[in-house]
């Protein structure tokens, strides 16, 4: 199932791809494409760059000056300043409560679903079928079509408010337990197990002993995933922790926008926060995710890749 | 754990389903026997009060222009913990107040003590009970705040707050209109100060074609409070607690169309945002004439921001009234404070509502308009003119005040969200407002239905 | 027992609220059942279809869109013969997947406010002097649509081209030896090998498609209100449940996002031949 990036560099293919050249018309052709190819990447990539210079300057020189000119070191500080004091310190917070509801669903996610993508693929129970067939339809159930319910229901057990109100709606990931599924059923032989058991192991260490240590691949693949959207979920959190104390900074944002005077005429008050600084603030918001981003790309696309694997 | 192979069949698969099915219904049914379970003691001032603890800490939420009165209320006070969270403020219908009130009660727990709302439709909703918890809004002339304090507030400025003859919040500011000029531009170029919309019109055209670049107002923000509601343009008149009357293509209504019109096609009027940094660019000293609220003065003239007018330039003029018909004025906001009937420290947010509605510290040395509480209006009237920044006499607020008209009333849902969907696209994108005035008033009876009312 | 936590999981998070939904829906405040008042009701309700067009505007703007340039910036990047030049364009297109949600929102928000944009003559050019005219509302389903394009775009073109080169070098050079040009490669041997994946990211797409939330609702508040506070269906599900008190309404809402997306998605699923369920 994963072979697709690992096959990214065929060894035979540059060789042969350099004689015959590209069809199409010749250098036109070629012209064409490469122009769609820049385009391209100044639109996914300006934006992020301009971010990037937004927050070293000033509210007056963001609107006065170009778009990709530097501001200065004593902007940024201040800039820094002001999103870090905003709410005496809320950003903090917010982090701090981003970090918890991200890992900890992430723990959860772990826990629940590597055990059950294996018991899926490798064992056998009954109900194997119904649940994997439930395992898909939950799937591809949007699970913001379910947000009202569940905020129902933790009302109902108590919980709305607190972190289990949104750590445990985050943990429930069926896509992490198919992908645990596929791993499992396509790269551990089943041979290697029957060995095992053969050896006397029990299930528990069956598991514990020669799969889980073979899984470090699908455990980083799922917990990728699980941590990005996670992170990045806004809809739940917003439902479900109401006060600002227990924010995510994704629902924190949203009140530093309702704070800036250019998208918020009531609040053109002493305290309001200016455009950069709220650019700030993106950025932050956004710094874990980039980080884990840079180094992850193989992680999506054999994510993606085994979502449809029947090859 | 391992099982012998077992054939999938279709019977045996259903079976499981049913089972899950079972499993599933029978958490459900568990989840939804909610408990109902209330406590509290009834309580002295009209309302169930909760368990109170004198030293609790009080959560208050502003939006972010309010944020000077509690610190304010801090220094003043520095006996009493005050957390603040900044919101929107429930600016221009976003309805997060209700929305979260909302949240809080069905969690049952979490109200912030204290809320600054900018709009005037929250005591509509605040004062009902929801989902089977009291109202949020604490009562407040039964004895909570005295009717002495209650007594002073300026005539009909509770109205926002009143249900059914009881007082739900209080208010913050009257944002009553007037007619905002530059006087030394005015003089300079040698034009009289506009009585009349009539006139203010012929004004605006021949500002457009004698100084381009220069405006006499703006409708870049979605406040049909400045020209309709000063029209007399019947669009929200509550007439019961559950009724209103809607009429959005009377002549009254047309005529102020008819004037945003002009003006936007002649460049006169802005359709820019006051607030955006566009508007500061590109009018910064080209603001002839601005009808508009009381609190534009701090908020756009006298702002390093903003505008920034330099001292003893700003002028300010009656409100404009129609040929022939006694002057009328709207509010744009002058928000309002509510105290939270579930506060476990009613008596140190009932002591910061009133302080910041009331006292001195803050509605006379830093609110940027002009106070209900007209003992503070007095004072902050005084002060302001003592200061020099103006051109003219401050009267004209005063007179405002009091001539508001009583035909637009204060329902629950929010008139500027409606004004903003259906008519500031039209605005800005040039296409004349007039043409949007049926759709308008349709689209002012849909929310009102959805929001309980009955349209008459 | 190592499936015990996640079948828990499975009927708390995922039956029970859907179950739950369900018998919200059909029921009123009281617990009472109605029938299917309550979709009458929101059926009825001035906004539905009024959102309902605003999300399905979206969803096939945004499709079209993924569709068309996600399959071609594949090729076209495949066609790269520099191992390093493809690698860093790939990077390029996929950074910005790592801001979704808020962050990306309010990252376009200054992108389409012409007085701080990095791309202003091109606002201006197209006629935009101020924000309030960027997000006029006719133009907000292209907008929410370039957003989630801008974000989720790349992914699915790594992925893509990482399906172009599980297409043996042998198949390719055949086709070139008898003549295929680029194009014809691409419609005749490439697109055909590729469909399973197109299907694949169109499934994920419009499930998440017609849940808009988080953008026309940061809109609204940096737009005065200009984008109403009920412009999608989930944003209408909302103000029922919270702003009407009405859970039965917004179950209802939910209730048919659900089937509607479910029934969209089981149709690429199975036509589409994806995913099995049997060891592969």
């Amino acid at each position: 199932m994963t072979t697709t990036a690992s096959t990214s560099g065929s060894t035979s293919a540059p060789a042969r791809r350099r004689s015959t050249g590209l069809g199409v018309a010749g250098w036109s052709g070629r012209g064409i494409a490469g122009v769609v190819l820049v385009v391209f990447a100044l639109f996914f990539v300006v934006p992020i760059v301009w971010v990037l210079f937004a927050v070293t300057k000033t509210g007056g020189e963001l609107i006065r000056q170009g778009p990709f000119t530097v501001g200065s070191f004593g902007s940024f500080a201040a800039n820094w300043d002001q999103l870090f004091s905003f709410q005496d310190g809320a950003v903090y917070t917010w982090f701090g409560n981003s970090v918890l509801y991200a890992l900890g669903a992430l723990v959860l996610t772990l826990v629940i679903s590597i055990p059950a993508g294996y018991a899926l693929a490798l064992t056998e129970f009954r109900g194997r079928r119904v649940l994997l067939v439930l395992t898909l339809v939950v799937m591809l159930m949007p699970s913001t079509a379910l947000v009202l319910p569940v905020f129902l229901e933790m009302n109902a057990l108590g919980l709305v408010g607190t972190a289990l109100s949104v750590i445990l709606p985050f943990s429930f990931y069926p896509f992490g337990v198919y992908l645990a599924f596929i791993y499992f059923s396509t790269s551990i032989p089943d041979s290697l197990l029957a060995a095992a058991r053969l050896d006397g192991a029990n299930e528990l260490q069956v598991f514990f002993r020669v799969a889980l240590p073979l899984a470090a691949p699908v455990v980083a693949l799922v917990g990728f995933f699980s941590f990005t959207q996670n992170w990045n979920n806004y809809f739940l959190p917003f439902v479900m922790l109401p006060s600002s104390d227990s924010y995510p900074l994704q629902v924190g944002l949203s009140t530093l926008l309702s704070s800036t005077p250019a998208f918020n005429p009531s609040s053109a008050g002493s305290e309001s926060v200016q455009l950069p600084t709220l650019a700030l603030g993106t950025v932050v918001s956004v710094l874990p995710i980039l980080i884990v981003f840079l180094f992850s790309q193989r992680f999506l696309v054999e994510g993606m890749t085994a979502g449809g694997t029947k090859e | 754990m391992k099982e012998p192979m077992n054939p999938s069949s279709a019977r045996r698969i259903g079976r499981r389903i049913g089972i899950v099915g079972i499993a599933t219904a029978a958490l459900v049914a568990t989840l939804t026997g909610c408990s109902k379970a209330q406590g509290g003691s009834s309580g002295q001032y009209g309302f169930d009060e909760a368990q109170q603890s004198k030293s609790s800490t009080i959560t208050v939420w502003v939006d972010a222009t309010r944020a000077p009165a509690v610190k304010a209320f801090e220094d003043a006070n520095p006996s009493v913990k005050v957390k603040t969270v900044t919101y929107d403020g429930s600016a221009n219908g976003s309805n997060s107040f209700k929305t979260k009130m909302a949240l809080f009660d069905r969690s049952g727990s979490g109200w912030p003590d204290v809320v600054f709302s900018t709009q005037n439709n929250d005591a509509a909703w605040a004062s009902q009970k929801t989902a089977g918890k009291q109202p949020y809004a604490a009562v407040l002339d039964k004895g909570l705040v005295p009717s002495s304090v209650l007594g002073d507030f300026a005539k009909g400025s509770l109205d926002p707050c009143t249900v059914d003859g009881t007082v739900y919040c209080l208010r913050n500011d009257l944002a009553q209109n007037v007619l905002w000029y530059d006087k030394t531009l005015l003089d300079k170029f040698g034009y009289s100060l506009p009585k009349t919309w009539e006139e203010y019109q012929q004004l605006s055209a021949k500002v457009a074609k004698d100084h381009p670049g220069y405006i006499t107002g703006s409708v870049g923000d979605p406040w049909p409070e400045i020209f309709m509601w000063s029209s007399k343009c019947q669009a929200n008149d509550i007439t019961g607690a559950r009724e209103v009357t809607v009429n959005t293509t009377s002549k009254e209504c047309t005529r102020a169309a008819g004037l945003i019109d002009a003006g936007v096609a002649n460049k006169s009027l802005s359709t820019l945002s006051v607030f955006s940094p566009d508007f500061v660019k590109k009018y910064s000293g080209k603001v002839l004439l601005m009808p508009g609220p009381a609190w534009f003065a701090g908020a756009i003239f006298n702002n390093k921001d903003s505008l920034n007018l330099p001292k003893g330039e700003l002028g300010v003029a009656d409100p404009l009234a129609w040929n022939g018909e006694q002057p009328v004025t709207g509010d744009v906001g002058g928000g309002t404070w509510f105290i939270s009937s579930h506060s476990k420290n009613l008596a140190a947010a009932t002591k910061f509502a009133q302080y910041v509605t009331t006292q001195d510290g803050y509605q006379v040395d830093q609110a940027p308009g002009y106070p209900a509480y007209a003992p503070a209006a007095a004072k902050w009237l005084a002060k302001q003119a003592s200061s020099g920044y103006y051109a003219t006499s401050l009267d004209p607020i005063t007179t405002a005040a009091s001539q508001v008209w009583s035909g637009w009333g204060y329902g629950s849902f929010s008139q500027e969200a409606i004004w903003a969907k259906v008519m500031q696209p039209l605005i800005t994108s040039g296409k004349p407002t007039a043409d949007g005035l049926a759709a308008w008033g349709t689209e002012i009876k849909n929310q009102a239905q959805v929001n309980g009312y009955t349209v008459k | 027992m190592f499936i015990a936590p996640y079948v828990l999981f499975t009927l708390a998070f995922g039956l029970a609220p859907a179950v739950y939904a369900l018998v919200l829906a059909f029921t009123d405040a009281d617990g009472a059942f109605v029938g299917i008042a309550n979709f009458a009701k929101v059926i009825g309700d001035y906004r539905f279809f009024a959102d309902v067009g605003h999300v399905a505007l979206y969803l096939v703007i945004w499709l079209v869109s993924l569709l068309v340039l996600v399959v071609l910036l594949a090729l076209l990047v495949h066609g790269i013969r520099s191992r390093r030049v493809s690698a860093v364009f790939r990077l390029l297109y996929y950074i910005p997947g790592a801001l979704a949600g808020a962050s990306s929102v309010l990252l376009w928000l200054f992108v389409l406010d012409p007085s701080a944009s990095p791309v202003a003559p091109l606002l201006h050019a197209l006629g935009f002097q101020s924000f309030n005219q960027t997000i006029a509302p006719a133009n907000l389903p292209a907008i929410f649509a370039i957003i989630a394009f801008w974000t989720g775009a790349g992914g699915w073109i790594v992925v893509l081209f990482g399906a172009l080169n599980n297409i043996s070098v042998d198949v390719m050079e055949a086709a070139r030896l008898d003549g295929a040009n680029a194009v014809q490669i691409a419609t005749r041997i490439q697109l055909p090998l590729m469909r399973k994946w197109i299907a694949y990211m169109s499934v994920l797409s419009l499930a998440a498609g017609t849940q808009l939330f988080v953008e026309p609702t940061l809109l609204s508040q940096a737009s005065n209100a200009v984008v109403p506070n009920d412009y999608s269906l989930n944003q209408l599900a909302y103000q029922y449940a919270f702003a009407q008190n009405d859970f039965n309404g917004a179950s209802a809402i939910a209730v048919l996002l659900l089937i509607v997306s479910i029934a969209l998605s089981a149709l690429f699923v199975w036509r589409g031949g994806l995913f099995s369920t049997e060891d592969a």
